[in-house]
């Protein structure tokens, strides 16, 4: 668990998003090449557990890339802090005036 | 023992655990509920663990089309069809990643219990608030309705029960926990729920595969199948990415689009954001989310396409909706049968007691209360309790009557409310959330244009190319945004500070 300030917080949760929609993005990439760019070049004669192999390739290849990269994020760009506002000492009277 | 009985028996016992799940929980949470009733009915007091979120977030997700219509039209197109459907492997984690941290941090700060709490404290806006509230309640109506439609109609087909005994038997299961266990107990049975779905998968290959004679000799039938589309120009070359030009390139864009990035925006599931833990609870979240979600989407999809080898056709007519419905009581073992149809009535059950719990915060808490809080009334915790429960009650019957014989308005609805909620709450919460600039009125004008004009684009039947509909709304609703958020007045530095302190 880190200490951190509410900013510090923010800055890291901007960060967080941005990696992730990076992961989303090479994920579509894969997807795509894996997909069409293996079936382009390959057509239907080349077979993995005798099914397609844009299949196969596109289809559980996306889903392990997905869960490889989702471990990576989580070790190494996603921090633990607490998710209520600690340290922030105008944090009761800031409450009181959005009511 | 008769056959039906020996069908019925594991779906009965499923459903008499998700009954007792729901009224342990509500024992459970009687001094939680004293003190805050509504924190507690409508969000669990922020207590989900990471294997929970995660299994309550796939199984709202995961809907009777992910069981029944998916698989089904993945029999007749084929490989390009799992294709299509495995775009959503990225569902899971980019709420979580994306929105989850954000929203449970200034949901604690600002107190927020439903999602138009965190629109009403962004955008300070008592309007959007009511619209947003407004637009929740008729597509969750809509969408339960659809749910219940299918969910009884699987049910009668595989159990030979007639459609309105189906309903009703689920239907009650369904309504009466959710109604009296709230959120906990909507996660809770969601967990059951996603279990049983993956259970039901896993019985399903096995008979699938066993039926087919292996792997080679079920590609043997579907390549047949595929040579002669392609030979005769009937039917669907089954082994190509767009199963003979008809799933287009366009399509598979928008797909992305409305399956994959923008379901960010649904209030059902981002609502869990902010009711988990901590946020060791929001990282493992997204690894099983993420997980379960691909073996699901990309499973089921793939046994469609594999039941080709046992069903080769369906009657003349007859819709691709009935191929799993057939394969589960033609070709299973009873028993194994019965544990198979509980995977369907999860999917189904667990998207409702979502969009049914949901749909009652926006009455009562979006609505109800805060009208109250405005005139400065208290009200009693007990009260709020009567009210959270009638009123969950009372929609879920609603809409179990309305189920019995659908109106044609709401199967029309019900055919744009997924989208509709996407244009109407994927920028409000993103740029809400992601951009200091993001002010009351780009707010207003984007739920306005992009929901307006996707509703229109659907009423005229005026399409873009081949893509589908949710384009129009998704970039009206952006352009309406940004126009607002530059002629509009800037967010104070109030709630600037709470939601983007990095910038002071």
């Amino acid at each position: 668990m880190n200490k951190m300030s509410y900013k510090e917080k923010f800055v890291q949760m901007n960060k967080e998003a941005k990696a992730t929609w990076i992961a989303a993005a090479v994920i579509i990439i894969f997807w795509w090449l894996a997909g069409f760019g293996v079936y382009g070049a390959f057509g239907t004669e080349l077979k993995i557990f005798g099914m397609p192999a844009w299949f196969v390739l596109s289809c559980f290849g996306s889903w392990i890339l997905s869960v490889v990269l989702v471990a990576f994020l989580i070790k190494a760009v996603f921090k633990d802090f607490s998710l209520d506002d600690e340290l922030s000492e105008e944090n009761s009277t800031e409450e009181e005036e959005i009511k | 023992m008769s056959k039906s009985f020996m069908m019925l028996a594991p779906v009965v016992i499923f459903f008499a655990v998700l009954m007792g799940m729901g009224f342990y929980i509500q024992k459970r949470s009687s001094d939680a509920r004293a003190e805050n009733y509504s924190k507690d009915y409508y969000i669990g007091g922020r207590s989900l663990g990471g294997f929970v979120l995660a299994m309550t977030l796939v199984a709202t997700y995961s809907s009777v089309s992910s069981f029944l219509s998916g698989p089904g039209v993945a029999w007749q197109k084929g490989f390009g069809w799992v294709y299509y459907a495995s775009t959503q492997v990225v569902a899971a984690f980019l709420v979580l990643g994306v929105l989850g941290k954000k929203m449970a941090v200034v949901g604690r700060k600002t107190e927020s219990v439903t999602a138009v709490d965190i629109i009403r404290n962004r955008y300070q806006s008592d309007l959007l608030a009511t619209i947003s509230a407004i637009v929740i309640i008729v597509f969750f109506t809509t969408q339960m309705i659809g749910q219940f439609v299918g969910g009884a109609q699987i049910f009668s087909a595989a159990t030979g029960l007639s459609y309105e005994a189906g309903l009703i038997i689920f239907a009650v299961v369904v309504v009466l926990y959710t109604t009296v266990g709230g959120f906990n107990a909507v996660a809770i049975t969601d967990t059951a729920c996603a279990i049983m779905m993956i259970v039901g998968m896993l019985c399903l290959a096995y008979a699938i595969i066993t039926k087919g004679g292996g792997i080679a000799n079920i590609m043997a039938a579907i390549n047949e199948a595929s040579e002669t589309a392609r030979a005769t120009g009937e039917g669907f070359d089954m082994v190509s990415p767009t199963a003979s030009n008809s799933i287009p390139v366009q399509l598979f864009i928008t797909q992305w689009m409305l399956c994959g990035v923008c379901t960010i925006g649904l209030p059902q599931t981002n609502v869990r954001c902010l009711a988990y833990k901590d946020t060791k609870s929001v990282h493992r979240a997204m690894m099983y989310g993420t997980i379960v979600v691909g073996a699901m989407m990309v499973g089921m999809h793939l046994l469609g396409v594999l039941s080709r080898g046992v069903l080769l056709s369906i009657p003349e007519g007859a819709s691709t909706d009935t191929v799993m419905p057939a394969l589960i009581s033609q070709y299973m073992h009873p028993v194994l049968a019965g544990l198979t149809i509980i995977g369907p009535l999860a999917a189904t059950m667990s998207t409702i007691s979502s969009l049914l719990i949901a749909g009652s915060s926006a009455i009562v808490k979006d609505i109800y209360l805060h009208h109250k809080e405005a005139k400065k009334e208290k009200v009693n915790q007990s009260v709020v309790g009567k009210i959270s429960i009638g009123m969950t009650g009372i929609m879920g019957i609603a809409a179990v009557i309305l189920s019995i014989n659908p109106p044609d308005i709401i199967v029309w609805i019900n055919m744009f409310a997924f989208g509709g909620l996407q244009a109407a709450f994927f920028w409000i919460f993103l740029l809400g959330l992601f951009w200091k600039k993001a002010n009351r009125s780009g707010a207003l004008w984007c739920i306005i244009g992009g929901l307006g004009s996707y509703i229109f684009v659907y009423i005229t039947g005026i399409t873009i190319g081949a893509f589908h509909n949710i384009i129009v709304g998704i970039v009206v609703g952006l352009i309406c945004f940004i126009i607002g958020a530059n002629t509009g007045k800037p967010v104070d530095d109030k709630i600037g500070r709470i939601f983007f302190p990095e910038k002071y």
